[in-house]
């Protein structure tokens, strides 16, 4: 596949003054920008972030759609009339249909979101939000399984890596806080592929419950019981123990349940938005946290996907309603640097089946997050089209543009991390101007 | 930490212990190396029927005096009894009814009757599987139309239960090894698994290598995890060549290059399943030109395509290259992480003698003397939860739970990607060591009649003070250093005596750092 480099990364369509117009003429009042400078709310454990941060480098939050998100919903291409033949009855209609509460919120003049993610147009219209469409991965498998895993490994088809690449980015970075115990985390009940590999990382499915259980009359005699124990351990599991007898300690000076969000930001209470909330926590007690790895499920929508009132608008709404909260919670207030990035193991196919679904395809739509983004725009490398000739097989949407290049350009402009060919082995990304 | 540094901190925990034995009174020889001896049990159970020994088993090592403890197992200073350790090896956790049936039937006996499942009486066990988890035992055709995950949770509970209360420990434990070498993804698989478990791990797992080895490669789940059923003439996918070799056999880069792998993948095109997965041989599919493997001819063929496939399959089970590779993962598994070259020599010898029979294998392996001195082994998270549960002799009439708790403390069955298996290192298991102590926290608070019931009854019948002799009894076969003892006495002591300061000292027993080796 050859991709062409950075100069020739194109918005959709349109010229220059046009996408400079767009943001707000296409999605003005969708939403409202965001004041500049947000005031941060005081909440109570260790509100030291703003005088006491002093990494250069990004918090990096990745979000992983589990189960093959269809990025022609997430952000529908309108302006290809083909979109419309190949799916007559799961189509979100045109931003200029007459139907307000079911038709599109044009991102420009060939892109929309449905009204399902009107949640993150507010980030968009702030410019600090950026859809990647026609991306993906090199390797070809429809399997989740395989499609997961390579693309959280970083390299295609290699069946002996098991790192993640955030994995083997923290390995390859020095930590913003050396004494920091915990680097990263991923909420979740087993450490994500995406993270293995990573120094300090634990898997926590609930932050703000992490604790040894049972009685809180006993909680303190006991860790200390089991302290004392395994500093007679050997290594590396007296070391592992005793990070972990911090972690707990950290966990419990940081207050998640008096937290309130900054900008009146209020987290969809449901588990991605909860795990989203509790990495938001942790981001602002500057714990010297660099990574998280958040999961959100319901995209395998094989059956009934529509977009617009069924299961895809139901899993979008939380999806755009949790990520425009940590957005504005977060990123908006811009006191830390912060990254998020969105991405799914593969998109659907073009054209919907019988069932008024899709199946597993090829390309998809990516997000990305943060003040240091090039937000506020839909871009591809080049729109590779939905006529029939144009799909992969003849009836996928193409894989134009390789995650690994959004992902390297981060880790090393955002991370600070230049050892890309130990993070995405083989691979030789080219910069697409996806950061500022 | 560094060899010296271990020294250091070996040297460190026998001060500590000594320190402790200063204030401890009731001191006896044994306790001068940090060792404290439970009371011996007051009543033995009625001896099984005893097993005739294996008549082709190999010698009985010379015994050497269990008082010599390996320098390298002295983070472990209380660990001595030779049975004890065999126990430990060879089951899921000890127990002290596990304890009493080694003393009354012997090292050998014992060992002996482990390796011949059969003659152990299961039929309970049997009975609450079939009941609980009736798809185990369904037909591809049936599992093709039943619910996937609930096939994936019915195999996952089903496992975890056989593992904790199976009498056949050691064919539990080969099981799981076996699952590891032969992994396959349910995850890639769904259903398929359901077979491979039943009908080429379990039912090989004793037996000899070969018949295991040809098993895997006539079970569906393999031939759809390793995409050989995508494999065909002309775009051979050369996953299952390659892996067959270097992960099932000879051990990578060990005797084959990467043009026997790509003549491999030729030579076992056509071996696919039919639409539910049934395996078949499919001479449609099959590269029927001539192929050199590993220096083996297979001369153009027309219908031979299942025969060659066979016959190279059994020449890569009898390689040489084989028996040390096999025998190499199987000490690491039974005996120690580091074997000598001299226990791999001796073992790769016994493989190839006895055309890799497993049963005299794993007997060769567990030589008394070797285990005497064997350093002790990290427990995966599977082998952890499994030993918690036969330690605290939980009640489990639900699984549901235990099976995702086994996945939050790192260790899922079934559903691990690669085909190397889950590792068997302390460095890929240590770093999650506090989801271990919730889990302890979590069973031991458990009093469930209607999912998982730990009963505290037992050790509230008498003094603290034999509540903690108790605990020692069931969950170490008696065996701790003198300073987790003190640490336990004081945590039961430090509040009234009652079921729930039972439970907590029970789940500190659980979360010291001994009970994570065995």
């Amino acid at each position: 596949m050859t991709i062409p480099p950075e100069s020739e990364l194109n918005d959709s369509t349109g010229c220059e003054e046009y996408r400079a117009l767009s943001r707000r003429q296409f999605v003005g009042g969708a939403g409202t920008a965001f004041a500049a400078a947000a005031v941060y709310p005081a909440w109570l454990p260790k509100v030291v972030l703003a005088s006491t941060y002093v990494s250069t480098r990004d918090v990096m939050v990745s979000v992983f759609q589990r189960g093959g998100a269809d990025g022609m919903s997430v952000c529908v291409p309108f302006g290809d009339p083909n979109y419309y033949t190949l799916r007559p009855t799961i189509a979100v209609p045109r931003p200029d249909a007459t139907t307000t509460a079911t038709r599109g919120i044009a991102l420009d003049n060939f892109f929309a979101f449905p009204q399902a993610m009107a949640g993150l147009v507010p980030a968009y219209l702030n410019a600090d939000l950026l859809v990647m469409h026609a991306v993906g991965q090199t390797n070809n498998s429809r399997s989740h399984f395989d499609a997961q895993r390579y693309m959280e490994v970083g390299k295609p088809a290699d069946p002996s890596l098991v790192t993640g690449w955030l994995g083997r980015h923290l390995a390859s970075a020095p930590p913003v806080n050396a004494t920091a115990p915990l680097r990263a985390i991923g909420i979740s009940a087993g450490l994500q592929k995406t993270l293995v590999g990573a120094p300090k990382a634990l898997p926590i499915s609930n932050p703000a419950s992490f604790s040894i259980g049972g009685s809180t009359t006993t909680q303190a005699a006991r860790t200390a019981a089991i302290q004392a124990d395994y500093t007679a351990a050997d290594e590396p599991l007296r070391s592992s123990a005793l990070d972990a007898v911090n972690t707990l300690n950290l966990l419990k000076s940081v207050n998640f349940s008096g937290y309130v969000p900054a900008n009146g930001a209020v987290y969809p209470n449901s588990s991605f938005g909860n795990a989203l909330k509790a990495v938001a926590v942790l981001i602002k007690a500057d714990i010297g946290l660099e990574a998280a790895q958040v999961d959100v499920g319901g995209w395998d929508t094989h059956s009934a996907q529509d977009p617009i009132a069924g299961s895809m608008a139901v899993t979008m709404r939380d999806f755009s309603n949790a990520l425009g909260a940590f957005h504005a919670d977060v990123i908006a207030p811009a006191l830390i640097g912060v990254t998020l990035i969105s991405m799914s193991e593969f998109g659907r196919n073009a054209k919907e089946n019988g069932s008024a679904g899709t199946d597993h395809g090829r390309a998809n739509a990516m997000l990305a997050i943060g003040k240091g983004i090039a937000g506020g725009r839909v871009v591809t490398n080049g729109w590779p089209g939905l006529a029939t000739a144009n799909l992969e097989n003849g009836q996928d949407l193409k894989v134009t543009l390789d995650y690994r290049d959004v992902l390297a350009e981060i880790v090393q402009k955002r991370l600070g991390n230049t050892n890309l060919g130990y993070i995405f082995p083989t691979w030789t990304p080219t910069f697409r101007g996806v950061t500022r | 930490m560094d060899t010296s540094g271990n020294g250091a901190s070996r040297r460190g925990f026998l001060l500590g212990a000594l320190a402790g034995l200063a204030a401890a009174p009731r001191a006896a020889n044994a306790q001068a190396v940090g060792i404290w001896h439970p009371p011996p049990p007051k009543k033995l159970p009625p001896p099984r029927a005893s097993v005739p020994r294996d008549p082709n088993g190999v010698s009985p090592a010379p015994q050497f005096p269990s008082r010599l403890v390996n320098e390298s197992v002295a983070a472990l200073p209380a660990w001595v009894n030779n049975n004890a350790r065999l126990v430990r090896r060879i089951t899921m956790g000890v127990s002290a009814t596990e304890m009493m049936r080694v003393s009354v039937l012997g090292y050998q006996e014992y060992l002996s009757k482990q390796l011949h499942p059969s003659t152990i009486d299961d039929s309970a066990l049997d009975a609450v599987v079939a009941a609980r988890w009736p798809l185990l035992s369904a037909t591809n055709d049936v599992l093709f139309t039943s619910n996937s995950s609930t096939v994936q949770t019915q195999l996952q509970e089903a496992t975890l239960y056989r593992a904790a209360f199976s009498e056949r420990q050691l064919f539990e434990r080969m099981v799981e090894f076996w699952s590891d070498h032969f992994n396959i993804s349910i995850g890639k698989v769904g259903y398929l698994k359901v077979a491979d478990d039943r009908d080429v791990i379990r039912a090989n797992a004793l037996g000899r290598f070969r018949d295991l080895l040809q098993a895997t490669a006539k079970s569906p789940a393999m031939l759809a995890y390793l995409d050989q059923t995508q494999s065909k003439k002309g775009a051979p996918n050369q996953n299952y060549a390659r892996e067959l070799m270097e992960l099932h056999t000879l051990g990578v880069d060990n005797g084959y290059t990467q043009t026997d792998v790509a003549e491999l993948s030729r030579l076992l095109t056509g071996w696919t399943t039919t639409g539910t997965g049934t395996f078949m041989f499919n001479n449609t599919l099959h590269d029927t030109a001539q192929k050199t493997i590993m220096g083996q001819n297979f001369p153009a063929d027309t219908f031979g395509g299942q025969a060659e496939g066979e016959r190279f399959i059994d020449y890569l089970a009898a390689h040489p290259n084989t028996a040390t590779f096999i025998s190499t993962k199987l000490l690491r598994w039974l005996l120690q992480a580091e074997p000598t070259t001299a226990q791999i020599t001796a073992v790769s010898r016994v493989f190839r003698a006895t055309q890799g029979d497993i049963k005299l294998v794993v007997r060769a392996i567990l030589n008394e003397s070797w285990l005497a001195a064997a350093p002790a082994k990290f427990k995966r998270p599977f082998h952890f939860m499994v030993s918690a549960l036969r330690a605290t002799s939980a009640q489990v009439v639900s699984a549901t739970t235990l099976n995702g708790q086994l996945g939050g403390i790192g260790q899922p069955l079934f559903v691990y990607e690669t085909p190397d298996g889950y590792p068997d290192k302390v460095e890929y298991w240590s770093g999650n060591i506090l989801p271990r102590w919730n889990f302890a926290v979590s069973l031991t608070n458990s009093n469930s009649t209607t999912t998982v019931k730990v009963d505290t009854a037992p050790y509230l019948t008498g003094t603290a003070d034999a509540a903690v002799d108790r605990i020692i009894n069931e969950f170490y076969g008696g065996e701790v250093s003198l300073a987790l003892r003190t640490s336990l006495l004081t945590y039961m002591k430090g509040g009234t005596f009652n079921d729930l300061r039972v439970r907590e000292t029970m789940s500190l027993a659980l979360s010291a750092q001994a009970f994570q080796w065995y």
